[in-house]
């Protein structure tokens, strides 16, 4: 039996290899996402662990990201330092000076930073062994005005020593000149890093000589890391994390060090690794209908050979167990080769790394076990749960099979139980959504769209060949008309095997159906967020950096002085932790703005207004959050600030707005610029709204603005159309996931179309053959099967749409539960979705009816 | 070897002449001939049978005649065209507009009705049937009430004549016939040999039918005997017991010939395969 086997799986090997590449592009996948991660994590894991002092002292750091929405950094005294060395055990301590908040620009005021979203990193220049540089040439600096600059970023832009770079720190902007450069010894992670004198350092980047942002302490020989974190913690205060005057300190080993700064990293690997997961998953989905496919075809027309082997005495269980070790075989094949595709996909997304500046060694390639065992466990797992319910109907096949001159099986078998597990499955679907489109509860509502995204295309799946025929009858109703016999040849044909057409069809509707609902989705986004910019937005300009973060006060003091300008409204955001009067405590950012908010944002209230919300010590928030937390005008809040500020806040306004929840902030909390001063004085602006004075013209205004703000090549000024581009631009981000998905599930869909007609190509031979021989044209017997080709993948591309459509609309609905009330339906996408589907037919038609209209003519008639 | 269809040709009409027709399979040392330089004329308006024991070289005759086929010497015209060295276009038109095609099996395409079926080569070529003579046509084979139906639907007897209708619909200028009978039980084999002949008597066409059934033969004009790649005789007004003597006599007293080849036809022993 193995034999035969083995034998069939040989004979066959043209038709798994199409299914062997579902396999493999799946298993690719999951493979190239592992190892890449975990190279990434290793060789982050031991640039940490190698640079990481043996204990570092930090102030505690409630939120790591908050010098990203403030601008902020949190410090802690200098002098610390001093008491740090005293401790027993300490060989070295050091006030370490290191900012992420300041710009860096040349001297023909280019960013010097690098532009992918990895940060410039100023600090102090301590030379120690765990150094991740090294001075490879110049010299240290020394005293103000002079400054390192590391190799790969002075490569990068062209930059040698004596060229002068002008620093926007937070406290002020100074030049430097370059001295030195220096090379960094062990991965670059993309950063670009500036190094002043740690004489010079504190006063330059934090404001003052008697600041820091750690202490790192050195162990003498034979004093553990855990032991001197225990000795400097007894010796700060009680232990770690104990509270000394206003701030409190994190301390941490180098290994706990290592470990915090790999998690931060860690947020970005993830994004990575699902999208390559998601990729993953689409290949899995869509190559489980090819291999479900391909092994129902294989046995079909192997009937005759599994009713002979039945009559030989074989067992309904060998049968089964025979078709299913084909199945695994085709695994086995396909995953090891999708490994080593895998391998190479790692590769390119090492090399893809590289480009944007981090410099990962591919020589260094981490291939954990877990790696193969996932890449098996998907690949043989995934053929063998889809070549089951073949093997099931191979087993199915009775020994009579062998003598009867029956036509292939399957066919005319009725879909009494699809129609019935579909309607059920479908309704109780369909139920989900509409549950989900009436929900007033976000969560409740995504709950119930999952479950009825998951189970309304269980039911299409399921109900597919059932929706063959009314579809393709209407579909391909006009080809009689429009191409004649070979029209109608074509539409008969595709209806002829519903099952077959359906689930070559259901490769397609899948990868659709998600094009559809996502495309929706994002268009929608858009038009919600044109319509709030419409209705929110009054100011002419807005001043902005690029990536979001904050910028130096400079800028606004340039805003302000340009001729022309009328009012600068400067914003800012803090993190905030809000004790609320339900006792729920609450991390979320609050933003501050300048007065005249009102001549710059259109905000509705439901109680106060503006002028109370920005009074001193008053806070607004939305009406929707504050009655769910029992808060209400004249509730105080205790509220408290980065750093470890504490101050009571009375809620003035309650705010009547769409959305409340923008940038991750929860509650639609703001207040006066005043206040937020005075808890974090040391914050930046992100945004200025600007408009013009009266008798400025906003047009003239604009190139005004572009002139004065060219020192600083980080912000840019945007209009209000500008603005509505940079909010499309971001969910445009999406959108090509979502078209890379696409790609990936169309490719897929094609070799599943292939196989389809390549097959029912060998199953009419004798068909093609009296065609011929009655005078069928060998350009018009490749258009008929060009058009049934044609006819399947519409088929999917109109199911799929069709489904994605009504998913889109659920998912509008969890939105518009957020505010994004717009209903936008992308018509030209969907359009062009179905052009293309036609498209995706013919090329997948191209080789299989060249095959037929090769075939001899005498040959093919006398075919069995 | 001489021409023996010629001479009987009633009015000098021929509907399909070959000259030195040549047919090998392979080349060099294991070439098989299986036509050896035939001449052959078909007289127009009769009915003309074509035996021979099993790889005599009927149905290849056949096919070459009717541009099914190349030929690998000699020459072939159907009417006043000459079939040889067109390319596949010209023989593709040639057999959907002036030849009609009867087959053992597997006649109809199983999606088309019969009616469908029965109009398809003028479809394909974009034609409007003749109404009236279709009309005479299905009449003649007694299909009106099975106009709509699928082949699937039809026995085996009914898929015959709607493969007879096929043939008979565009009215062209040969009809050939392969075993048209070979699947069919005696009483729907005597109803399709009736409706050749009444095409030729009644509709003046001309039909070329290969059998290897005496019986068969027997509702022919003129039987044509071929044997290893040769026309060896014919035979004028056959009857079956003629027919039947004549291969006695020519495969030495057994005709053992006829009855391998049914067995072969039904085995189906061909070394083809499922998969290519």
């Amino acid at each position: 039996m193995l034999k035969a086997t083995l034998r069939s799986f040989l004979a066959h090997k043209g038709r798994l290899a199409l299914s062997a590449l579902a396999v493999i592009l799946s298993v690719a996948f999951v493979a190239g996402s592992l190892i890449f991660s975990d190279t990434v994590t290793h060789t982050f894991d031991r640039l940490f662990a190698s640079t990481a002092a043996d204990v570092t002292v930090q102030p505690q750091q409630r939120d790591l990201r908050s010098a990203r929405v403030s601008g902020s950094v949190q410090t802690l005294p200098a002098a610390l330092r001093d008491r740090v060395a005293k401790v027993d055990g300490v060989a070295a301590a050091r006030a370490e000076v290191s900012v992420q908040n300041a710009v860096v620009v040349d001297s023909r005021n280019r960013s010097v930073g690098p532009t992918t979203g990895a940060p410039t990193i100023a600090m102090a220049w301590h030379v120690t062994s765990r150094s991740p540089v090294r001075l490879t040439s110049g010299r240290a600096p020394r005293g103000a005005g002079q400054a390192l600059l590391d190799a790969d970023t002075a490569g990068k832009k062209h930059l040698r020593i004596g060229d002068t770079l002008t620093v926007q720190a937070q406290p002020d902007t100074f030049r430097v000149r370059v001295v030195g450069i220096a090379t960094f010894t062990t991965t670059n992670p993309g950063a670009a890093l500036l190094f002043l004198d740690p004489a010079v350092a504190g006063r330059e980047l934090l404001g003052s000589a008697a600041k820091a942002t750690s202490i790192t302490a050195d162990a003498v020989k034979g004093v553990s890391d855990a032991e001197l974190k225990r000795r400097i913690g007894a010796a700060l205060g009680s232990g770690a994390g104990a509270r000394t005057g206003t701030g409190t300190y994190d301390l941490k080993t180098a290994n706990e060090q290592a470990k915090s700064a790999a998690a931060s990293l860690g947020a970005f690997l993830d994004v990575i690794k699902y999208v390559m997961l998601g990729f993953a998953g689409v290949a899995l989905l869509v190559g489980v209908f090819l291999i479900v496919n391909t092994f129902s075809m294989l046995i079909a027309q192997r009937t005759r050979e599994l009713g002979l082997l039945r009559a030989l005495g074989a067992d309904r269980r060998q049968v089964r167990r025979s078709v299913l070790t084909e199945a695994l075989l085709l695994g086995l094949v396909g995953s090891t080769l999708g490994l080593g595709a895998g391998i190479g996909l790692a590769l390119a997304l090492i090399r893809l790394m590289t480009a944007f500046g981090m410099n990962l060694k591919a020589t260094e390639m981490v291939i954990g076990w877990g790696t193969p065992v996932s890449a098996y466990v998907v690949g043989l797992g995934v053929t063998f749960v889809a070549a089951y319910l073949p093997a099931r109907r191979a087993a199915a096949v009775s020994p009579m099979a062998a003598l009867a001159d029956a036509e292939v099986a399957g066919v005319g078998k009725p879909l009494k139980v699809r129609a019935v597990v579909g309607g059920v499955v479908g309704a109780v679907g369909a139920a989900a959504l509409a549950g989900c489109a009436a929900a007033t509860r976000t969560a409740q509502a995504a709950s119930l769209l999952g479950l009825g995204v998951a189970l309304t295309l269980i039911a299409t799946v399921v109900a597919g060949p059932l929706l063959v025929r009314p579809v393709i009858r209407v579909l391909g109703g006009a080809f009689p008309a429009l191409f004649g016999p070979v029209g109608r040849m074509s539409q008969r044909n595709a209806l002829r095997n519903p099952r077959r057409t359906g689930a070559t069809a259901a490769a397609l509707m899948v990868g659709l159906a998600l094009v559809g609902g996502m495309s929706v989705a994002s268009a929608s986004m858009s038009a919600s967020f044109d319509r709030q910019i419409d209705k929110n937005l009054g100011a002419d300009f807005i001043v902005q950096n690029t990536n979001f973060i904050p910028f130096t006060k400079e800028v606004r003091d340039k805003v302000a002085a340009t001729p022309g300008v009328g009012l600068v409204v400067p914003q800012r955001l803090s993190p905030l932790d809000v004790r609320l009067p339900d006792g729920r405590r609450v991390r979320t950012s609050a933003a501050a703005y300048g007065p005249g908010l009102d001549d710059v944002v259109h905000i509705a209230y439901a109680r106060g207004g503006s002028a109370a919300a920005l009074a001193d010590g008053r806070l607004a928030m939305d009406a929707g959050f504050a009655r769910s937390h029992g808060v209400r005008v004249g509730s105080v809040v205790p509220v408290e600030f980065p750093g470890g500020r504490h101050t009571d806040l009375t809620v003035a306004a309650l705010t009547d707005q769409d959305t409340t929840d923008g940038f991750g902030a929860q509650g639609g909390l703001y207040l006066g610029l005043a206040t937020l001063e005075k808890y974090l004085p040391d914050a930046q602006d992100s945004v200025l709204y600007v408009n013009a004075s009266p008798g400025t013209r906003a047009q003239d205004l604009r190139p005004r603005l572009e002139r004065a703000l060219r020192p600083f090549p980080q912000v840019q000024v945007r209009n209000q159309d500008d603005y509505k581009q940079l909010v499309h631009d971001q969910i445009a981000v999406l959108l090509y996931l979502v078209y890379a998905l696409l790609g990936l599930a169309i490719v897929i869909a094609v070799l599943g179309v292939v196989n389809t007609l390549a097959l029912s190509v060998v199953e009419r031979t004798r068909e093609i053959g009296l065609l011929r021989a009655i005078g069928l044209g060998r350009r018009q017997l490749r258009r008929m099967i060009r058009l049934e080709s044609v006819v399947i993948a519409v088929f999917g591309a109109i199911l799929g749409l069709a489904l994605g459509l009504v998913w889109g609309v659920c998912m509008q609905r969890v939105l518009a539960l957020r505010g994004l009330t717009a209903l936008a339906i992308p018509w030209t996408t969907i359009v062009a979705v179905v052009l293309g589907s036609a498209v995706v037919g013919v090329v997948a038609a191209l080789l299989p009816a060249l095959r037929a209209s090769r075939m001899n003519v005498l040959a093919a008639i006398a075919h069995e | 070897m001489s021409t023996p269809a010629a001479q009987h040709t009633p009015d000098g009409a021929v509907a399909a002449r070959a000259r030195g027709l040549t047919k090998a399979y392979g080349s060099g040392e294991t070439a098989v001939i299986a036509l050896d330089s035939v001449d052959v004329d078909i007289a127009r308006g009769r009915f003309t049978a074509v035996m021979g024991p099993s790889g005599s070289g009927k149905s290849t005759l056949m096919h070459c005649l009717a541009g099914l086929d190349t030929v690998s010497a000699g020459q072939v015209w159907l009417g006043g065209t000459e079939i040889t060295g067109l390319r596949d276009r010209e023989l593709t038109r040639l057999r959907r507009d002036r030849v009609g095609f009867m087959f053992q099996s597997f006649n109809l395409i199983p999606t088309l009705t019969a009616a469908e079926n029965i109009t398809l080569p003028m479809d394909i070529a974009g034609r409007r049937p003749d109404e009236r003579w279709l009309k005479q046509v299905i009449d003649t084979l007694g299909l009106r009430d099975r106009l709509r139906h699928r082949p699937a639907q039809l026995s085996g007897g009914q898929q015959q004549r709607v493969a007879c209708a096929r043939a008979l619909a565009s009215r062209p200028e040969l009809i050939f016939a392969d075993e048209p009978t070979g699947n069919l039980d005696s009483r729907a084999g005597r109803e399709v040999l009736g409706f050749l002949r009444g095409a030729v008597d009644d509709l003046g066409q001309t039909v070329v039918m290969v059998t290897h059934d005496p019986g068969a033969a027997a509702h022919s004009d003129v039987v044509l005997f071929l044997a290893d790649g040769h026309i060896e005789d014919a035979m004028e007004r056959p009857t079956a017991e003629a027919v039947l003597e004549h291969m006695h006599l020519s495969t030495g007293g057994h005709p053992q010939t006829p009855w391998f080849d049914a067995v072969r036809g039904r085995l189906g022993d061909d070394d083809t395969d499922l998969e290519e």
